[in-house]
């Protein structure tokens, strides 16, 4: 499969910074994004720190593949998950210890969601409320889950989901990187097929744009980078409270034979009316 | 900024102010309003504002709580009412409606909108308790645990029994789907079951699958005893405790 992607930071109407943080790696299909807390600029450390760490060791475990793993891992996932969950580890241990080093940084932290891509197989891992949204035939898939309060409500049947929606609790989070000196890490792995769209996006992004207007932009914009400008801007027209962060990668079908040849040839026409409808809109 | 003053027999005890987190109200040391008498539970009740409004809340305690001497368990309150909780009254400033920052009790440089913070444990252990007694008495499955699975009723695929602990189970012929659909010209990929907070969702793939005979459109929450039907595969979705 055929791997485009592109990705928009941007500091929002009201906040004066921008803790979000993102790093798209195009060579190993690695795609990490962090969203950071904490006063001052700490935030932004964090987050920072978070990616940085998170993206070097993701780069250095590519080179040699006999690295050695530590940490807990799951022996049924797969080599790409595993050093994924590790990198977070490491990062969490990493941002922990500045925050401990230095008193003016107590309380900082971040989210990170870092999604690694290798044939047909997507790993993901993640802290935080941050999500990683899977568009498949049409339907929005969260493939993460928040680690926020609201959610763990609603997970336990106390909110509904639409309670949640209107909680004044929604940013307290219940997993963090760097607030404890270790961190459950939730890793998953779902197979990938073409045509599929993910989404890496901060909770900016969700807190102001509904899931039907995420789903509408990302099939109605087949250039990536530009389906991230829109969602950026839809969460500005909505008040842009936070800082908004978002990455898009399309997944497309690799161009050889002669039917995925008749294949695309239909699907660019189908693209080229989609995007048409998405400019008039914008 | 609505604030509460807890009072003994015409005595200011403590004041405390209603931002945009609960305030708790108990005997237990983790209240906001910790009130020593023997008469009352040790999550007693909270104070709150609920879409502007300042709400009283009975957290199903031993004794009840009062509001001008009426015994209450959710109220919206009023300036000037009086909550009396065992031997102690409390009363109520609701002047000033807009809920302060939570982390603004928390020496935070300047007040921010939106400001996230991590619980720590502590905090995270009473309010997730906090949740879950709720949840026992609006007699929501919070302490159970519940394990959604797939029966296969007929049809061909590699196992007859499936339990979802995926966010997304996929049904299809790929090697990597959950539900391994044998034989030909089946899709690769051909519905999929997304795992929400709320519930399970089902979703077309390369096929368009009918939940108790009727099409999916978009997703369709699954519920108990739901019957599937997919690339004539019949699945039963079920909810085991």
């Amino acid at each position: 499969m055929r791997i485009e992607s592109g990705g928009v930071s941007d500091v929002g109407l009201v906040r004066t910074n921008n803790e979000d943080c993102y790093r798209i790696v195009a060579p190993l299909n690695l795609f990490v994004l962090s969203d950071g807390m904490g006063g001052e600029a700490h935030g932004e450390i964090a987050s920072s720190l978070a990616v940085e760490t998170v993206v070097k060791y993701c780069v250095e475990a590519a080179d040699k593949p006999s690295l050695q793993m530590f940490g807990e891992t799951q022996a049924t996932s797969s080599s790409k998950t595993r050093l994924l969950s590790n990198a977070i580890h490491l990062a969490n241990k990493k941002v922990f210890e500045s925050a401990q080093g230095h008193a003016e940084q107590h309380g900082m932290g971040a989210t990170l969601t870092a999604a690694w891509i290798a044939e047909e197989t997507l790993s993901v891992a993640h802290v935080g409320d941050s999500r990683v949204y899977l568009l498949r035939s049409g339907g929005l898939h969260q493939l993460t889950n928040d680690h926020s309060l609201v959610a763990e409500q609603v997970r336990r049947g106390v909110l509904t989901a639409v309670e949640a929606e209107c909680s004044d609790m929604q940013s307290v989070l219940l997993r963090a990187l760097g607030t404890q000196q270790e961190i459950e890490i939730e890793a998953t792995e779902h197979p990938l097929f073409p045509r599929d769209i993910l989404l890496l996006c901060s909770d900016g992004l969700t807190r102001m744009v509904t899931e039907p207007e995420i789903a509408g932009t990302l099939q109605a914009e087949t250039d990536p980078a530009k389906a991230a400008e829109k969602l950026v801007v839809l969460a500005k027209d909505n008040g842009g409270a936070d800082n908004i962060t978002v990455i898009v990668v399309r997944l497309e079908p690799q161009a050889n034979g002669w039917l995925s040849w008749l294949r695309r040839g239909a699907r660019k026409d189908a693209g080229a009316n989609g995007s048409a409808g998405g400019n008039s809109d914008g | 900024m609505a604030k509460l003053s807890l009072m003994f027999q015409e005595k200011l005890v403590k004041e405390v102010p209603v931002g945009s987190r609960p305030v708790g109200i108990g005997r237990a040391p983790d209240n906001d309003l910790a009130v020593d008498n023997l008469a009352v539970s040790n999550h007693h009740a909270r104070v709150y504002f609920e879409a502007g409004k300042l709400v009283v809340e009975d957290l199903d305690s031993l004794n009840g709580t009062f509001v001008n001497d009426m015994r209450i368990e959710r109220v919206t309150l009023r300036d000037g009412d009086k909550i009396h909780i065992g031997k102690h009254h409390i009363k109520v400033d609701a002047t000033g409606d807009a809920p302060v920052p939570w982390a603004s009790d928390r020496k935070v440089a300047a007040p921010r909108i939106n400001e996230t913070m991590v619980l720590d444990t502590k905090e995270r252990r009473s309010m997730l308790q906090q949740a879950a007694a709720l949840g026992e008495r609006t007699q929501f499955a919070s302490g159970r645990i519940t394990v959604p699975t797939l029966i296969i009723l007929a049809g061909n695929t590699d196992r007859k029994e499936y339990t979802l602990t995926n966010k997304l189970t996929v049904i299809g012929k790929s090697r990597m789907a959950t539900v391994r659909l044998k034989g030909w010209f089946r899709p690769q990929m051909a519905a999929q079951i997304n795992q929400r907070d709320d519930g399970y969702y089902l979703g077309p793939g390369a096929k368009v699958p009918t939940v108790n005979g009727k099409p999916v459109i978009g997703q369709v929450r699954l519920n108990h005893g739901d019957l599937i039907d997919v690339c004539g595969v019949r699945l039963n979705f079920i909810i085991r405790d």
